[in-house]
């Protein structure tokens, strides 16, 4: 008998301790949001989220906004994101009339694609989401974005909007928008540090061809641009791959890849055709091969990642580092220069404008900020989050200057105050500012450097900022010039169902190419044959499809 | 018409009636009163997420209701090189390096029941053990370092400076060379795994009847012939078991290849698994349906393994592993 009363408490502790796992689960699952497709998968977010969808005449009361968001969003956890967080909150409620819970999730800049098709796979889809332009091309068709044209024709911001073709050209054939651009595109632009130029003996303005910039890595190679007494062990040039793993592809590279566009492009009559299989691809390769063979370029940039490239260019420690890097232009141009001061490597970046056979350095697709429509025919939850978050980021207030800045008396301030930074080093600079001056406070994570900008970038924001507060360093504001002259729009991505099913199959069998030609060193025409046998059909299926539907 | 009464015959050989299941219940439901809430955790932890498989026929993306498409995902997988590369790899390098690391495990054991100095002897033993419980993120950064092909990289330095690489040649790229890379995965793997594969053989060695030893000296046997002819035969049953038990594994390769492999290698190190993993996370809008095809033929050839080695583990052991 006791036998029994035991095995039956047994069991009861073993089910209660089950339920409770499941009862955990359950009311964790309904705190986060699930938002479903057009398709019809699950409820909406926001009633996920427990709160209660009201109908206000034709209004929708929502409470809480989730919204998912790669590294372009500055204020990171340890860099005052709850105050950004809660300095949103008081903004926009105090903007939509009633309270609102902004949950942030920031996931893995470069793994970022991955993280949004695991968070989708799990079914947990945000209100908002940021996408790039190639994710964005592969996403508007599929019905899980909503369609906000007619919000975006009747927005407040349109009164203040000074670059409207950047959105206007992200309508489709139909006038669909999928996703709002906050700011144009931007690029990458060539640095070189000054340092090493002086040490070879080279003027910057002299590079004028890709000769002069092939003989400045060789001479970075060759020479002793560090000053440690040893040569050839510093290279020309690093990047983060051969080939970028989003568009514009050619970006981190372009003086290599010149006239090359190793993607399916347009041509002159709007025909689509693949330019990886072109005369100018394969003397991209070849240049690129010599470069490797020639230690102009740091071999390790074939498996590096933009974070890796960058610090080891501006490592304290430059053996094995690169005289140039191609890099984004604007407040990466102040952050760059910024991190070569801290690690007392150089003082100072030399903006390379782009060599003859470049012409000009691409103006990326801009990323969009999407709205995930839960296809329930009713766009008043679409519409809520649009005025809430999309109307409120251009408002040229308050919330766009948090977008813009961050959270006053955190990432930005207008009290009087001074504060240096690197003290006691020769860099030490002392910051003073006046009451009611607006500046840019120490960074939260980083007091030796002052506060760039948080997610909009204000020399690229297609809405102005009305209140006048504007502190770019003058780096930045050089940087944002120096691109904008120098810059053409990159070729539209392609967007077929072909393309979108076999995206990776395509870009293994190009990155297969590239490596067997500039690391293999095996031919060209081979590599381009092999490259050819493995995707050609696919290709020409994407060709059809696209051209057809031009 | 006589009903036939079922019978067992217990350990000790004694014919006991088969009572009915009912009767079997009832007289031990306390037992089965335990057992039922195990018997639903495992359906719903381990049999309830199987009822996935079905989206191996379902075009199944991101967004939208899942369509039935039979079988093309199969035809698709099957008529794609990549794929059947990734197979050809994770045969080739699951079972190389179970071969590889087995043996260093059983010379390494050998050699450490050989060392008379106890101290020593544990601490080399702790030694080797040390890599196991290393990350296998950060057992490729340390290697990515060691084996960098810049002017920073230890190991081409070293070539370097020993004049094995000559002046104007260029660095090796060992982990971007498909000729280097499967070497240096079978050494990287031997050096983490080495240690921890000598328990099971130093074990067993412990076991070993110190008079066979005795008997050996007597028959004026030289350490050598020791090894040859009395440590060895010993160690065999175990090693069959290690490799039988472990061949049943090589499809689920996955961590080691992902932390050390580029897209220059993927000829001859892109296995199963993270042939999935780029199908499904690589791409903007992957199509889960065509992983998931891949993923079940993975599970069909790892449970046909698992048959396998359950057959040549009774015909080895006596006994099988299921």
């Amino acid at each position: 008998m006791k036998r029994k009363v035991l095995s039956v408490l047994l069991a009861s502790a073993m089910v209660v301790s089950l339920a409770a796992c499941g009862g955990e689960e359950a009311s964790t699952s309904g705190e986060s949001s699930s938002v479903s497709s057009a398709a019809g998968t699950e409820a909406a977010g926001t009633e996920a989220a427990g709160t209660e969808a009201a109908e206000e005449g034709s209004g929708y009361v929502l409470e809480t906004l989730n919204m998912v968001v790669n590294g372009t969003l500055t204020a990171t956890v340890d860099a005052g994101q709850a105050e950004f967080e809660a300095q949103w909150e008081e903004a926009v409620g105090e903007a939509i009339g009633h309270p609102i819970d902004l949950q942030i999730q920031q996931l893995d800049h470069s793994g970022y694609v991955d993280a949004v098709g695991r968070l989708f796979a799990g079914g947990d889809y945000p209100d908002v989401i940021i996408m790039s332009a190639d994710m964005f091309k592969q996403y508007a068709p599929t019905g899980l974005l909503w369609d906000m044209a007619e919000a975006y024709e009747n927005a407040d911001f349109q009164s203040h909007l000074i670059l409207p073709a950047i959105n206007e050209n992200l309508k489709d054939a139909e006038g669909h928008l999928y996703g709002f651009a906050p700011t144009y595109g931007n690029g990458c632009v060539t640095y070189v540090k000054k340092a090493w130029l002086d040490a070879v003996g080279i003027d910057a303005s002299t590079i004028k061809t890709y000769d002069d910039y092939y003989n400045m890595l060789l001479a970075f190679h060759n020479g002793d641009p560090d000053g440690n007494g040893v040569t050839g062990d510093t290279y020309g040039v690093v990047a983060a791959g051969f080939m970028g793993n989003e568009a514009p592809w050619v970006n981190y590279l372009p003086e290599f890849w010149q006239d090359a566009y190793p993607a399916l492009l347009q041509d002159e009559s709007g025909v689509w055709y693949d330019g990886f299989q072109t005369e100018e691809t394969k003397a991209a390769l070849l240049r690129l091969r010599q470069a490797y063979v020639d230690g102009a370029i740091d071999p390790e940039t074939l498996t590096a990642s933009t974070k890796i490239a960058r610090e080891k260019w501006f490592s304290n420690d430059q053996t094995g580092s690169s005289g140039v890097f191609t890099y984004w232009a604007g407040s990466w141009y102040q952050t760059l220069t910024d991190n070569l001061i801290k690690n007392e490597v150089d003082s100072e970046l030399v903006q390379l404008a782009p060599i003859e056979e470049v012409g000009a350095y691409l103006n990326r697709e801009a990323p969009v900020w999407c709205i995930i429509d839960d296809g329930d025919g009713d766009d008043s939850r679409e519409q809520a989050i649009f005025d809430a978050f999309i109307e409120t980021m251009m408002d040229g207030g308050t919330v766009q200057t948090l977008w813009t800045y961050g959270a006053e008396d955190v990432h930005w301030s207008t009290k009087a105050e001074t504060f240096t930074t690197n003290p006691g080093t020769e860099n030490e600079k002392v910051y003073e500012y006046a009451d009611g001056e607006f500046h840019l406070k120490q960074s939260p994570n980083d007091p030796n450097s002052v506060w760039k900008k948080n997610h909009l970038d204000p020399a690229l924001v297609v809405c102005s900022l009305d209140n006048g507060f504007a502190d770019q360093s003058d780096l930045a504001s050089e940087g944002n010039k120096f691109f904008t002259e120098n810059c053409v729009d990159a070729p539209m991505s392609p967007a077929s169902e072909t393309y979108t099913n076999e995206s990776g199959t395509i870009y293994d069998a190009k990155l297969a190419a590239i490596t067997s030609v500039v690391v293999e060193g095996g031919d060209v025409e081979a590599a381009m044959q092999t490259y050819v046998d493995t995707v050609g059909s696919i290709i020409d299926q994407c060709l059809t499809e696209l051209n057809t539907a031009e | 018409m006589s009903r036939k009464k079922k019978t067992v015959t217990t350990s000790t050989g004694v014919e006991v009636r088969h009572k009915p299941l009912g009767l079997r219940i009832k007289n031990n439901i306390g037992y089965y009163v335990m057992f039922l809430p195990v018997l639903i955790f495992i359906i719903i932890i381990y049999y309830w997420p199987m009822l996935g498989i079905r989206y191996a026929f379902y075009d199944y993306k991101p967004v939208g209701e899942p369509a039935f498409v039979g079988f093309d995902h199969f035809t698709k997988m099957f008529s794609t090189d990549a794929f059947w590369t990734a197979f050809k790899n994770t045969l080739e390098l699951s079972i190389m390096k179970l071969i590889i690391t087995t043996f260093t495990a059983v010379i390494v054991s050998v050699f450490l029941n050989e060392m008379g100095n106890l101290f020593a002897k544990k601490t080399l033993q702790t030694i080797i053990y040390l890599p196991h419980f290393m990350s296998w993120a950060v057992v490729a950064s340390i290697f990515s370092l060691f084996l960098s092909p810049s002017s920073t990289g230890l190991v081409n330095g070293l070539l370097r400076d020993w004049g094995i690489l000559a002046e104007d040649a260029q660095n090796i790229y060992f982990l971007a060379e498909p000729a280097w890379w499967r070497p240096i995965f079978y050494i990287i793997n031997i050096w983490k795994e080495t240690g921890w594969g000598t328990i099971i053989f130093l074990a067993t060695l412990s076991g070993i009847n110190p008079e066979l030893y005795e008997a050996a000296d007597i028959d004026g046997a030289t350490r050598l012939q020791k090894m040859r002819y009395v440590t060895l035969p010993a160690l065999a049953n175990t090693i069959i078991t290690v490799l039988i038990l472990n061949l049943a594994k090589v499809m689920n390769m996955f961590e080691s290849v992902f932390v050390l492999y580029n897209n220059a290698v993927y000829s001859v190190s892109d296995v199963i698994s993270t042939y999935i993993y780029r199908q499904t996370f690589a791409i903007a809008l992957p199509n889960y349906g065509y992983s998931t095809a891949v993923g079940l033929f993975k599970s069909l050839v790892g449970c046909f393994l698992v048959l396998v080695c359950n057959w040549a583990s009774k015909k080895t052991r006596g006994r099988g592993i299921v």
